[in-house]
């Protein structure tokens, strides 16, 4: 009994330390939520508004054109993750100098600061002297010139294409792992009952592989939901604001127009839509394993 | 149905030679099986044949025409593999019936191939279960459907039954002997096991180091083995193997002396099968030594003898009883084959 007690008084310091610094601020976002408090005028949080903070996000463009925003890229951004991670899976799943080397450098970019992505790929894109925007000028003559990270749509690409570039290489390692576990001999009777290569994957490899992608799709929906540091560093929310993400608008909300009771109800929002995503994905996942030993 | 033909055919990996030279005719609805001891290149000599391996050189034919370039899914053959390779996010209906759905047959006419053939192998009532939800048995039973339930020219069966507990493959192995004589398609099987290649082939072939080193029928192989290996490899409890020279017209070894038909020669080894030995009164008898081990198996007892460090196991009657270490006698039971090898070279010397 006594060494039961010494481990609870060992885990104190720990519990306490996660209790200042997380269970606290998250318990004091939740207060401030439903509060009124702007930082340039009170210390503290003020008035009780009830819901007012979060009626007032569903009437904001700002709020309305960052949920969008956040949608256009967390879609394009996992399904462009997924497609390429499973691809690079495919082509690297042979044994080889090759293979293994090309594995190993895969890392790297998973390796990279996300903040540093995003500087980066500003100066690569800078039309007087971005080594990839004067790179196309050259081959693409057409291209010569163009405004990349002025232009709505393209500074929105750009941005995917950093958190793409980002994401990919680790994911393409979750799927080497999922194509490892699943039986060769599974493809080969496949291949010899009849299928062609394309019906090898879409029938009997893919559908082996549902568990390892679901993972895959929900993980990178949470980190894509999350996306602040490229925004940051890379275009800053712009050009006007066609790149500003949830997060980015609460950060701004927060700390640039000092809102924090409405800042801490947009964060709470970005919350339930995580936490309702994870919830999904866990109630998916025990179906699946259900189907996989019953 | 179909003849396979295998010329010169060989499979390198790198400097490494896994199958040589390989030639060997699988006559049409011949039941064949690949025999040896693992890495003797049998899996690889079937994987050869369905596709599944690259052929470095020779020529494969089925029914006189060359397959080598030929994908699996066009050489119009099925396989059972050792694990099965069930697909396990399919039903069992599904699982035998995706041959069919493949090669475009309608669902109507696919629903009653696969109920039909599911009845055959006793799988009616589990259509609708998932692979993972079977036995050992039932999934061995699950991939012997999908291979039969359309009417291919070659079976391939790559260890089928190593899987599965002894008093299963004992019944499979005489489902697997019906099943071959009631659609008669030619068949390649491979086992590492004796009993199984006796029990179902019309030919075995044994292998080793990448070579066939006998073809024969298994009654031909278990009378005549072609070298000590092959006479090694085969029967249970194993040939006994004795070392020693051939002087006078005898065989002589410690404690064993027998009158052979042979000129003298030195490096000789005897063999003589445990059942071809009976019990006799040591004093008289051409083989003798203390008794070493007596074990029951049922119908009979195995007595091994042992004589300066080399021992020889007989089979004797079950009701046998002996002291450890006592002395004991053995002879040649009256018309049994003795077998004599070259110690050196391995191969069979004959009379």
């Amino acid at each position: 009994m006594r060494d039961r007690s010494l481990a609870y008084v060992l885990l104190v310091p720990a519990f306490l330390i996660v209790l200042a610094t997380t269970l606290y601020p998250l318990a004091y976002s939740l207060v401030t939520a439903f509060r009124e408090w702007d930082l340039t005028k009170q210390r503290r949080p003020g008035e009780f508004v009830g819901v007012d903070n979060f009626v007032h996000a569903f009437s904001e463009p700002g709020f309305q054109n960052s949920i969008w925003i956040t949608t256009i890229f967390v879609i394009t951004s996992v399904i462009l993750t997924l497609l390429i991670a499973m691809s690079l899976a495919l082509l690297l799943r042979r044994e080889g100098r090759l293979h293994t080397f090309t594995r190993i450098i895969l890392i790297l970019p998973f390796a990279m600061s996300p903040a540093l992505i995003g500087v980066s790929y500003r100066f690569m894109f800078n039309p007087e002297f971005g080594v990839i925007a004067k790179g196309l000028g050259a081959v693409f003559p057409s291209l010569e010139g163009v405004p990349w990270l002025a232009s709505p749509d393209l500074a929105m690409a750009i941005l995917v294409l950093t958190d793409v570039w980002h994401w990919a290489p680790y994911m393409t390692f979750m799927c080497l792992g999922g194509l490892a576990s699943v039986p060769r001999e599974t493809e080969e009777a496949a291949r010899i009952d009849g299928a062609s290569s394309w019906r090898v994957f879409f029938g009997v490899v893919l559908p082996q592989m549902k568990g390892v992608l679901l993972v895959i799709a929900v993980l990178k929906t949470i980190f894509a939901l999350k996306m602040f540091d490229q925004v940051v560093t890379l275009t800053g929310g712009g050009p006007g604001t066609s790149t500003e993400t949830l997060a980015f608008f609460i950060f701004n909300v927060g700390f640039k127009w000092y809102d924090m009771g409405y800042a801490s109800a947009l964060a709470w929002i970005l919350t339930a839509i995580m936490m309702l995503i994870s919830i999904w994905y866990v109630r998916m996942l025990l179906s699946e394993r259900k189907m996989a030993t019953a | 149905m179909a003849e396979v033909q295998l010329v010169d055919v060989e499979k390198r990996y790198g400097d490494f030679l896994a199958v040589t030279r390989q030639n060997l005719t699988i006559k049409d609805g011949e039941f064949l099986v690949l025999l040896g001891p693992s890495g003797c290149g049998k899996t690889t000599t079937m994987r050869m044949i369905a596709g599944l391996e690259e052929i470095t050189a020779g020529n494969l034919l089925f029914a006189g025409e060359r397959v080598n370039d030929k994908a699996p899914k066009d050489r119009d053959i099925a396989m059972v593999f050792q694990n099965y390779g069930l697909y396990p996010h399919m039903t069992v209906a599904d699982n035998i019936g995706y041959p069919l759905k493949l090669r475009g047959v309608d669902r109507k006419t696919r629903t009653a191939r696969v109920q039909e053939t599911a009845e055959k192998v006793e799988l009616g009532a589990l259509l609708k279960r998932r692979p993972s939800e079977l036995s050992g048995g039932q999934r061995q039973r699950v991939a012997l459907a999908r291979a039969i339930v359309r009417t291919p020219k070659i079976f391939l069966m790559d260890e089928p039954l190593s899987n599965l507990d002894a008093k299963l493959r004992v019944t499979m192995r005489a489902e697997l002997k019906h099943l071959h004589h009631e659609l008669g398609v030619t068949t390649v099987y491979v086992t590492h096991d004796q009993m199984e290649a006796m029990t179902l082939a019309h030919r075995v072939a044994v292998m080793r180091e990448g070579r066939i080193v006998q073809l024969d029928t298994p009654k031909n192989i278990y009378s005549e083995p072609a070298d000590l290996f092959v006479a090694s490899f085969i029967g249970s409890p194993p040939m006994n193997l004795i070392d020693g020279r051939i002087s006078g017209g005898r065989f002589e070894a410690p404690g064993v002396s027998l009158p052979v038909e042979a000129t003298d020669r030195d490096k000789v080894v005897m063999g003589i099968r445990p059942e071809d030995l009976e019990l006799t009164d040591p004093a008289s008898a051409p083989i003798s030594g203390r008794v070493y081990a007596l074990e029951l198996t049922g119908d009979s007892t195995l007595v091994t003898l042992r004589e300066q460090g080399s021992s020889i196991c007989a089979r004797g009657p079950a009701d046998f009883e002996a002291a450890i270490n006592t002395s004991c006698g053995l002879a040649p039971k009256p018309g049994a084959r003795t077998h004599l090898f070259d110690k050196d070279s391995g191969q069979r010397i004959d009379a």
